[in-house]
């Protein structure tokens, strides 16, 4: 026996309830594919699980002026293969297309790898430079938070008991920007990655970062944002020398765990090489846009 | 405590079957152990090794880690799904001709992967191939040979003795 309840809400407002009901006692399974393994090798014990997919426009993907609207339930596979994301949320296929294999694709979700909170997840990445907010649901009403301060540590976010993630928002970008994550693996995507690099510059008309967004994968507790690299991009041209001064920072900020992937050393050396990757082309992808 | 059963409708092969059954179990357990079909391989059990794949839908995905409420009312093709009237599923064929298959064990899931990429881009490079059989290992046969088996079929070469993909 894996668990006792099976619940399949279909409103949001029941899911809550029963979340309410169960408090830790419930999990929710969206694709399974994190939970799934974890209940067979009891490493979880839930005693309710709660399958979502039965929630109207959980697995939405929605373009407007304004922004994109991306469902919890959205699967990375439906993600990485939405025409309407091409032009504006490239960086947010990209991550999603980076996860695994096209088996898992097809069922894990954006909100699952999110919720599991690893801090090598790729799929969020794109979330993370985009400035993506999370819209959290609970008996009380709905709340956001900006997904940088959505993952608290391996394995942790923000979901208090009761809660669970509807969506994430994401304002549209503005002219001139352009944005990219690189995965390094030694695997190719099936592979957990060694070090992922996110980053996303704005450009003005004559090549002036207006706004820079820089995040690293699989290097500290969580996905983390290089804020200090941020700054230090605003109101200047990308050089040869700027690049190689963010590569330093980066490789600075990190905090990176030595495991069989790779060591601390060998991962801050690779943030460095892999931030320089990245910035150039979201640079060029900003001057194509 | 015995978990209350679950009214399941799965179509599978093209035939629908009402199950009731617990909803902590796996697709890949009912179709081996109620539906009898045994064709889908148990490997890793935790969706690493790929062998339990199935289509759902017409997409790839591993059946060991999907839990049978997921499933429900979902259209399922395992391998004993593909063979037709007359002849074997051309990728069945072009598995054998081109020596694709040396111990077996992962090739109902080889087969099926191949069928989702092909369905997907008929036009699939030997890139987009290998990329789409990420998900599935075999420990025999160093893949070469199973890419040229789906190149054949993508270049038509069973079009007349097998029909399409």
């Amino acid at each position: 026996m894996r668990f006792e309840k099976y619940f399949e809400p279909t409103t949001v407002e029941d899911c809550c309830q029963i979340l309410k009901e169960h408090g830790s006692d419930a999990k929710i399974l969206a694709g399974g594919t994190d939970i799934v393994p974890r209940l067979k090798n009891k490493s979880w014990n839930p005693i309710a699980i709660i399958g979502i997919g039965k929630i109207p426009h959980i697995d939405d993907i929605v373009v407007s002026k304004e922004g994109l609207e991306l469902g919890a339930g959205a699967q990375l596979r439906k993600i990485s293969m939405d025409k309407s994301l091409e032009k504006d949320y490239k960086v947010i296929m990209e991550a999603a297309g980076h996860v695994s294999s096209m088996q898992i694709r097809n069922i894990a979700t954006i909100g699952g790898n999110a919720c599991n909170a690893s801090p090598s997840a790729d799929a969020i990445q794109g979330l993370m430079v985009m400035d993506a907010t999370a819209v959290i649901a609970s008996s009380q009403g709905t709340r956001e938070v900006p997904i940088e301060d959505f993952f608290t540590g391996p394995g942790k976010n923000v979901l208090n008991e009761g809660e669970i993630l509807l969506r994430f928002k994401v304002p549209a970008p503005k002219p001139g920007t352009g944005a990219v994550y690189k995965k390094f693996a030694i695997r190719g995507d099936t592979d957990i990655s060694i070090v992922g690099v996110a980053c996303r510059l704005t450009l003005q008309e004559d090549g002036t970062i207006e706004e820079a967004r820089i995040s690293l994968a699989a290097v500290a507790p969580k996905p983390i944002r290089v804020m200090a690299a941020e700054k230090a991009l605003v109101d200047k041209k990308l050089t040869a020398e700027l690049i190689e001064e963010i590569g330093e920072i980066a490789a600075d900020i990190c905090t990176p765990i030595s495991d069989q992937r790779g060591t601390a050393e060998y991962r801050k050396e690779m943030i460095r090489v892999w931030t320089r990757h990245a910035l150039k082309e979201a640079k060029e992808r900003a001057n194509a846009s | 405590m015995n978990m209350e059963k679950m009214k399941i409708i799965i179509t599978v092969n093209d035939r629908q079957h009402t199950l009731f059954v617990s909803p902590d179990r796996t697709l890949l357990e009912i179709l081996r152990e109620e539906l009898n079909l045994i064709g889908t391989k148990k490997g890793c059990d935790d969706s690493n090794c790929g062998v339990c794949t199935v289509l759902m839908d017409g997409m790839a995905v591993k059946s060991c880690t999907i839990l049978i409420p997921q499933a429900n009312g979902h259209s399922i093709t395992t391998i004993e799904g593909l063979e037709r009237e007359n002849s074997l599923h051309p990728l069945q064929q072009s598995f054998i001709d081109y020596f694709a298959v040396q111990c077996g064990f992962c090739t109902p899931a080889m087969i099926l992967t191949a069928k989702a990429i092909l369905d997907e881009n008929p036009n699939a490079s030997e890139e987009d191939i290998r990329e789409g059989l990420h998900g599935n290992i075999c420990r025999c046969t160093g893949y070469k040979k199973i890419v040229e088996a789906i190149e054949a079929v993508r270049d038509g070469e069973y079009k007349e003795s097998c029909g399409g993909v």
